[in-house]
């Protein structure tokens, strides 16, 4: 056996693991899509994965939303929420992150058990106090308490992350970089920043996924239904004392899928694609 | 102005922001849970203060006899949850990430494929799901039942096995950590495997000298964050139990009970008491983990 | 050193800009007329509420509806909860069975019956339902009962005639051997009622065929003793061990309070216990029909009861009490509204109304049960205190007994210290 067919072997084996084990991770969204196209009546006396009879009419019906507001405008409210939660976060995470990992100065062991705190309080007893609060300043059916906490680095997860990374950067890159005369400012933009890419693709990726999922603060602050979300959407199809749509509901779970997955799967490559810090530090 | 006074400005000039931020949007909410802690709030009357007593009826006072039976079993429960998934999601995770960090053609795809359990997230697409795999007649018990095996419970509401389902669910979602993991593994440099592949050492001994030891920043972080976020482990639960923390209160994670509590049987201040004393649970473990981190992670290879 | 200060004046002026900015943006949350109206529900709801605004809008140019609409009724508590506690609580407020609970929050509209809100047109009954200490509180936004259905091809299927509307508990407990004989296995005859997560309805229904009610508002007491609660669970230890109901993990996994989570939908059980306007949601999730039957011994002892499915209610802090109140007037008893509406939020309160027809062969089923059995009915019990409390706890118990934790006297006693507890709380 030539070296090379001796690799092969060993790719195409990994290949065939790799798909195995991926079935059990592809098998819930076969099903889901599978659902998504099954009559409401069927979904949960049919058990098989692939549907029996084919409805289309559950993406046109589930796309109508709850008939006053249509699912159009679900999406577009949670890409503004999303895409601004990101930004927010990838800014002044960072930021924050880089004066932790970086900078001396007084008080930071303090300030940073204090930043981990923040972390550790089930956020359901804090819900009435901020709803108080967003109501003083004025906000409530607004965006802004869901996005502007990120432009004040409130989501200390980000910041520790970033922390991690930075830390296990070489010191001697800034040193260097500073004897030549940059600010610390320069040194965080021109030189931290690119080196940590895949923890700031992390930052973007978690940022929009999970904002995309918090159903709980879009329910408490989103009062106006054309200000509404895609999970409060799919929670509309879905009421004990009336109808459930399930069948629009898991056509439209099926949707909203396909934005965080395509932005996933449009990243996923700046994961690997760390710079080259070896080369740099020489 | 002196290099120190300098150096505070600088630093406390990248930290405006989240200080802002800490004290106009984080500090209040907290304070008044604190307060809330001592209280009775029914949100629908404003707070008395009851002084101890929350924390009195929780360990062992006889004032709500269910409520702190089901309080202490709550904290089972959890303990359970986090010593049990957090390790094996890590394990997972891990191993996963190194699959995903070789080169292959389809790696894009794989990569896609296995985010794809974290992508649901906790959509209501994932309580059915799990209901039929784990039911009875549920997708596991008939493969099961296909290589002989006979007497199978009903996994998801049986009160023995039904916590090991939501492990399960919580393993099967490593996406998050995974990531973090491969991102990791980026910032090993390559030239030490070249290094060490020239001195013979195989793949195994690489992984202990070379790999555990660049990646253990990360590794430190994945097990905080996701020490952390297990004990307030809260949707997963909610959604698979429909809100309940059942079958016999043994899938009734912490947050559940202290969610039910507050908004359920409207007793928002024993709730804050509880996340007072669950983010004393989890501080002290984690100030644990910082202090025995010391000695086993290793910063930047400059240091 | 310049950067760094562009950074924090960047960041204190966005914090200026941003809390400026949402004064003025903030929309029509605070008071500016619009009325708050804040139910849950889905698809048909929503549209036909729309509607009914709609045509109220146009009626009264100026007043402004929004609707804040929430998927279940779980969701909907969590926000309103948060937006009372937070000062900020909608106009109306869709409440349940646990209007009680709420009664400190809501304004009493005994000024404006008679006035502004035309108590004559809707049924007596439905006004005393939402009285609660004399003061009218709610307004019933239709009615619903109690039931029990059943999976009529299944049955069939099975070569078991169909059981009678009407039956004693002998002679239902007859009825569900014959089933447990002719089924598949794997197939029960009946869902452990009190497993699910309603348990307190079916529970409720049993003390009352016993003539030991729940709970007595006027003087606070249960007539419910840990011998009365212990007869309950033996009832269903009897049919546990016979086979009727299914096995304690099999049960619990069907908390019944949904399509989704039901053994009746995917056909574990033939019987199954709902209230009458639940029947077109299951009826949608299954190809197969669903009738109802009364509770056994119902005839006798006129046990089952009337209620409002929901209640339209007015927070006593709202600052447009009067155009509220005449909106709810409007929804209830105007005859276009009353058209709009239809029977979704329950069937109409007056028979004459439901006699006129329905909109589907199930909504034709829920009239015709609630005809029928209306015999059987007598004044609903007042609700325990802490309802949402009394319910889960009440469960837990339920299953303890059933997963066999603990026997039927214990079960039986802690019950009746549960529901001692929820008075005095």
């Amino acid at each position: 056996m030539t070296l090379n067919a001796k690799e092969m072997t060993k790719s195409g084996l990994l290949n065939v693991f790799i798909l195995v084990l991926g079935f059990a991770m592809l098998y819930p969204i076969l099903w889901l899509i599978g659902a998504s196209f099954k009559p409401s009546n069927m979904i949960f006396t049919d058990p098989g994965i692939f549907p029996t009879t084919v409805d289309l009419s559950n993406y046109s019906e589930g796309w109508k939303g709850i008939g006053i507001v249509n699912f159009g405008t679900f999406f577009r409210n949670s890409f503004t929420i999303c895409l601004l939660s990101a930004l927010g976060n990838v800014m002044f995470c960072s930021l924050t992150a880089y004066a932790f990992a970086r900078l001396n100065f007084s008080g930071k062991r303090i300030w940073f058990a204090v930043m981990m705190l923040t972390l550790m309080l089930p956020a359901h007893v804090t819900t009435i106090p901020r709803y108080i609060m967003f109501r003083s300043f004025g906000w409530i059916n607004t965006f802004l308490p869901i996005v502007v906490p990120k432009f004040f680095a409130t989501d200390a997860f980000f910041i520790f992350l970033l922390v991690q990374f930075i830390r296990g950067l070489p010191k001697d890159l800034d040193e260097s970089a500073y004897l030549d005369g940059c600010t610390k400012f320069g040194i965080f933009a021109r030189i931290i920043m690119p080196l940590t890419t895949p923890a700031v693709i992390s930052t973007v990726l978690f940022s929009f996924l999970w904002t995309w999922d918090d159903f709980f603060n879009q329910l408490l602050y989103l009062t106006s239904p054309n200000m509404y979300t895609v999970p409060m959407g799919l929670r509309l199809f879905l009421d004990a004392s009336g109808k459930s749509s399930w069948g629009p509901m898991f056509a439209m779970s099926v949707l909203s899928l396909i934005p965080a997955f395509a932005l996933f799967f449009s990243l996923q490559k700046y994961f690997v694609k760390g710079i080259a810090t070896t080369g740099i530090k020489g | 102005m002196n290099k120190k006074l300098r150096e505070n400005l600088t630093s406390y000039a990248f930290l405006t922001p989240w200080l802002l931020g800490f004290f106009i949007l984080t500090l209040y909410p907290m304070f008044s849970s604190l307060y809330l802690a001592f209280t009775q709030y029914s949100l629908r009357q404003p707070p008395t203060w009851v002084g101890l007593r929350n924390f009195i009826t929780m360990f062992g006072g006889s004032e709500t006899i269910m409520g702190d039976e089901r309080f202490l079993n709550s904290v089972g429960v959890t303990f359970k949850f986090v010593f049990l998934s957090v390790p094996l999601k890590l394990i997972f995770a891990l191993v996963v990430a190194m699959l995903m960090n070789k080169k292959l053609k389809l790696i894009g795809l794989y990569r896609a494929l296995y985010y794809i359990p974290t992508l649901l997230g906790g959509s209501v697409a994932i309580a059915v799901l799990w209901r039929r795999i784990f039911a009875g007649d549920g997708l596991l018990n008939l493969i099961l039942m296909k290589i002989g095996m006979t007497d199978l419970p009903a996994w998801i509401s049986n009160p023995k096995y039904a916590l090991g389902t939501l492990i399960l669910l919580a393993v099967w979602q490593f996406g998050s950590p995974m990531i973090i993991f491969l991102a990791g593994l980026q910032q090993i440099p390559k030239e030490y495997y070249e290094a060490s592949s020239v001195d013979g050492a195989g793949k195994i001994r690489q992984f202990f000298a070379i790999t555990l030891p660049g990646l253990s920043p990360i590794i430190f972080f994945n097990l905080v964050m996701q020490m952390v976020s297990a004990f307030q482990s809260f949707t997963q639960a909610f959604i698979v139990s429909g809100g309940s923390g059942g079958p016999l209160d043994s899938t009734m994670f912490y947050s559940l009970y202290l969610y039910i509590k507050g908004f359920g049987f409207s007793e928002m201040g024993y709730a804050a008491a509880m996340a007072w004393v669950l983010l004393l649970i989890i501080a002290v473990l984690t100030a644990f983990a910082f202090k025995v981190s010391g000695n086993l992670v290793t910063y930047g290879s400059g240091e | 050193m310049k950067k760094i200060l562009m950074i924090s004046s960047l960041a204190i002026a966005l914090v200026t800009a941003v809390f400026a900015n949402g004064k003025a943006a903030a929309p029509a949350a605070e008071n500016d007329g619009t009325i708050r109206w804040a139910y849950w529900g889905s698809g048909e709801r929503v549209e036909i509420s729309q509607k009914a605004i709609d045509l109220y809008e146009s009626r009264n140019p100026g007043v402004k509806i929004n609707p804040e609409v929430s998927g279940g009724a779980g969701d909907h508590f969590v926000k309103v909860d948060t937006q009372l506690a937070g000062g900020m609580g909608p106009d109306i407020i869709q409440m349940g069975g646990n209007i009680y609970d709420y009664s400190d929050v809501i304004l009493s509209l005994n000024a404006y019956a008679g006035t502004l809100l035309d108590v004559d047109a809707i049924d007596d009954s439905a006004i005393e339902s939402g009285t609660i200490n004399g003061e009218l509180k709610g307004v019933s936004t239709g009615v619903t009962m109690p039931a029990l259905v059943y999976n009529k091809t299944m049955i069939e299927k099975a070569g078991v005639p169909l059981p009678s509307f009407t039956m004693t508990y002998a002679e239902f407990r007859n009825y569900l051997v014959l089933l447990k004989s002719k089924l598949p296995a794997g197939t029960y005859p009946m869902q452990d009622i009190g497993v699910t997560s309603s348990s307190s309805t079916a529970f409720g229904y049993w003390t009352r065929f016993n003539g030991t009610p729940l709970y007595d508002g006027d003087t606070n007491s249960t007539a419910v003793t840990a011998a009365a609660a212990q007869k309950y669970l033996d009832l269903f230890k009897d049919y546990r061990d016979n086979g009727l109901v299914p096995p304690p993990d099999v049960a619990a996994g069907f908390a019944e309070s949904n399509a989704d989570t039901s053994a009746l939908i995917a056909g574990k059980v033939a019987i199954a216990f709902l209230f009458t306007n639940q029947l077109s949601g299951y009826q949608a999730a299954t190809t197969d029909e669903l009738n109802f039957l009364e509770f056994p011994g119902a005839a006798a002892t006129k046990a089952l009861w009337q209620a409002p499915s929901q209640f339209y209610t007015v927070n006593k802090d709202s600052k447009n009490i009067e155009e509220t109140v005449k909106f709810i007037n409007f929804l209830v008893n105007d005859p276009e509204a009353a058209k709009i509406l239809g029977s979704n939020r329950g069937a109409s309160a007056s028979s004459s109304a439901r006699a006129a027809g329905a909109g589907s062969a199930t909504d034709q089923k829920v009239f015709d049960y609630l005809e029928k059995s209306k015999d059987h009915a007598s004044m609903e019990t007042d609700h325990v205190p802490n309802d949402t409390e009394f319910n889960s706890t009440l469960f837990l118990i339920y299953q303890r007994v059933a997963f066999g934790q603990i026997d039927t006297k214990e079960g039986g006693k802690q019950v009746a210290d549960l529901i001692q507890r929820m008075i005095s709380k």
